[in-house]
């Protein structure tokens, strides 16, 4: 039921997620913040099990920050997703597993290039040019596929996550409210309405 | 949750993918198969040993996946154990009893008895229940003389002059039934042995290719791996090389080696330095 | 096995050893990455093929990284092909009542350059073959194909069509696997890593 796409461009990544709260059939709450900010350059987009992500989320959350902290250094998406992983392949492993799926958008300021993780519930990785979770993936990556360049802009980034939500709105049987993306550039994650 | 270091040292079974393993089951994952000796195994005494034999084929559902394996495993120098079943298993099972008989040996000073063996294999088996499916057949001479037992994956065993088992246990048996005599020379019953193994190649569908055997006598062992190879491939007619170029390929990258060599250079020892004493 | 998709082959020539695999990962029918690779390099001559359940593939890519390294630390060695082999189905035997879901290729040259494949089961069955092994979810496609084109002493070049020939007609009939393909030829003077042009369907 939960959507989370992610597109990367020439000098930029955008993720964005629906922001529905959903116990069993009924929405609880719309105005949810699926995401979490790992450092200045990475982002976390979440979904499955309610509060398993927030909790798995905050955890890599806080993590990450302490090791920035310890080390002066900030890490970069590469080396967030491959930690994320790890935890989420060593917790299904444990009696209670983590069930989440995630999103990574990141720009590596080292390199220069903007990098999207997508993973799913069983700790597959990968590195993509776009992604997305949930049941819209199977309406979207095609159309993702089909209109994504490596050198997209900005706008033309806001233009086809536009184009993949309007096609969620008109095609899935499931009401799609507003969602919300954050950007992830050189010079930080900032937030755009949709 | 436990320390995050692979762990070097530690011995036994790890069971921690089974819950996860367990769930995706349960969400109607497909497991995957792991490889079985659908097999013919055998084992006879004669006048002066045993003879061991097995055929050679490996199977995973109803694909060949080995097409000429061993079955026949070394556990110590004068004995050889057949293995059937799960194919890790056997392996695993007689690679670990065969340390712990060379460490027994070296901790006894003597050569290791078959029943030995029989006791070590048994209690492991009985031990895991008959989720260890090994089936298998142990031969050797001992200061008792020749000896011959089956061991099945729950830790029972038999002791017998002549046996068989695996899926082409009935096939072989029936072969053994009709022509098995008490005290027979080394050839008639390597031949025999041989006859019972091809009657499983032949009638059973899980067993194939070719006939290994080993022949256990007081002082000697031949392992006569291929004895008999019945499946001979028909040579290929024609050569299926493409002409090179055919694949098209996006990008090519060579990584060229190169020898490092390091000599060492003696140097004179006049010239050698010398601390000032004042 | 069939969660993800995936299919890798090794094949032995004239002094010279190929590997090759499939790009996909998939979820399902869903393809979410078409950069997906599934061997790694072991040793300089050697190297390890991982097809299966993608996080396995992954996780277990980090643990052989990890024993290899401590290997060649205590030994102040490379590791050889062979005993690969043995590390890859003790470390899977280890797991023999919840195992990991790969079934793991090795193959490269030994310290004489003697060729050297392998694969195991996904609990350790090593399988030492001669002329070619495979793996993944192609695996009956690909018997077929090796089966038939495979042929003794291939110099490398004629080696490597045959190994991409074999594989990209055995991806073609699976589902699961196919969107792109690597092959390594491994030989005693040289690595060729080649990325296959192949059917993105």
């Amino acid at each position: 039921m939960e959507t989370l796409f992610g597109i990367t461009g020439k000098d930029f990544v955008i993720a964005a997620y629906d922001t529905k709260a959903v116990a069993s059939i009924t929405m609880m709450k719309i105005g949810e913040d699926k995401s979490r900010n790992l450092n200045d350059h990475s982002v976390m987009l979440y979904s499955g099990e309610p509060g398993d992500g927030v909790h798995f989320a905050e955890y890599i959350e806080r993590n990450v920050k302490l090791n920035g902290i310890r080390h002066g250094l900030e890490m970069s998406p590469k080396a967030v997703a491959s930690f994320a992983r790890r935890e989420l392949a060593d917790s299904l492993r444990s009696r209670k597993p983590y069930s989440v799926n995630l999103l990574i958008a990141g720009y590596d300021v080292k390199k220069d290039t903007p990098a999207l993780y997508w993973m799913d519930h069983l700790a597959s990785s990968a590195e993509v040019p776009f992604a997305a979770h949930g049941y819209g993936a199977y309406y979207c990556l095609s159309m993702m596929d089909r209109y994504h360049r490596p050198d997209i802009t900005e706008e033309e980034g806001i233009k086809l996550l536009k184009m993949c939500i309007n096609e969620l709105r008109t095609r899935m049987i499931l009401n799609m409210p507003d969602f919300v993306a954050k950007v992830v550039t050189k010079e930080g994650i900032r937030v755009v309405q949709l | 949750m436990t320390s995050r270091l692979p762990s070097q040292a530690k011995g036994g079974f790890n069971f921690d993918n089974h819950v996860r393993n367990a769930a995706m089951e349960g969400k109607g994952a497909a497991l995957p198969k792991a490889t079985k000796t659908g097999t013919t195994i055998v084992g006879l005494i004669y006048k002066d040993g045993v003879v061991l034999g097995a055929d050679t084929r490996a199977t995973a559902g109803p694909i060949v996946a080995d097409k000429n394996c061993e079955k026949i495993h070394y556990l110590a120098p004068n004995m050889y154990c057949c293995g059937a079943g799960t194919a890790a298993d056997t392996e695993m099972t007689t690679s670990l009893i065969s340390s712990q008989l060379e460490l027994h040996r070296l901790a006894t000073g003597r050569q290791a008895r078959i029943v030995t063996a029989m006791t070590l294999l048994k209690q492991m088996l009985f031990k895991y229940q008959g989720h260890i499916g090994a089936a298998l057949i142990l031969g050797g001479v001992d200061i008792s003389g020749p000896q011959l037992y089956t061991i099945y994956p729950h830790g029972s065993t038999d002791k017998l002059p002549y046996v068989t088992m695996g899926s082409g246990s009935l096939n072989a048996m029936s072969v053994f039934e009709s022509r098995w005599t008490p005290n027979m020379d080394r050839e008639s019953a390597i031949e025999l042995v041989k006859d019972a193994i091809e009657a499983g190649i032949f009638n059973d569908l899980g067993s194939g290719s070719n006939v290994d055997v080993v022949v256990l006598t007081k002082d000697k062992v031949d392992v006569l791996r291929n004895y008999a190879r019945p499946n001979e491939r028909g040579v290929k007619e024609a050569s299926y090389v493409f002409r090179r170029g055919t694949t098209q390929v996006l990008k090519t990258s060579i990584r060229d080696m190169v020898d490092i060599k390091e000599t060492v250079e003696s140097i004179a020892t006049s010239t050698a330095m010398e601390v000032d004493a004042v | 096995m069939e969660y993800n998709g995936g299919a890798v082959v090794a094949m032995v020539g004239k002094n010279c050893v190929a590997i090759a695999c499939d790009k996909r990962l998939g979820v399902q029918a869903m393809t979410i990455s078409t950069e997906f690779k599934k061997i790694f390099q072991a040793t300089p001559k050697t190297y390890l093929g991982l097809p299966g359940l993608a996080t396995d593939v992954q996780t277990l890519a980090e643990k052989f990284r990890f024993k290899i390294n401590m290997y060649k630390l205590k030994e102040e060695r490379e590791i050889e092909p062979r005993t690969l082999a043995h590390l890859v189905s003790s470390t899977l035997y280890e797991r023999r009542f919840g195992p990991w879901f790969t079934e793991p290729v090795v193959a490269g040259l030994d310290k004489n350059n003697n060729p050297f494949i392998c694969n195991t089961d996904t609990i350790g069955c090593i399988n030492f073959a001669k002329d070619f092994v495979v793996s993944g979810t192609s695996t009956n496609q690909l018997y077929g194909m090796c089966e038939s084109l495979w042929e003794p002493d291939l110099e490398p070049e004629d080696l490597f069509e045959t190994i991409s020939q074999a594989l990209m007609n055995a991806v073609d009939r699976d589902c699961l696997a196919g969107w792109g393909a690597e092959v390594v030829v491994i030989t005693p003077d040289k690595i060729i890593t080649r990325t296959l042009k192949s059917r993105m369907d």
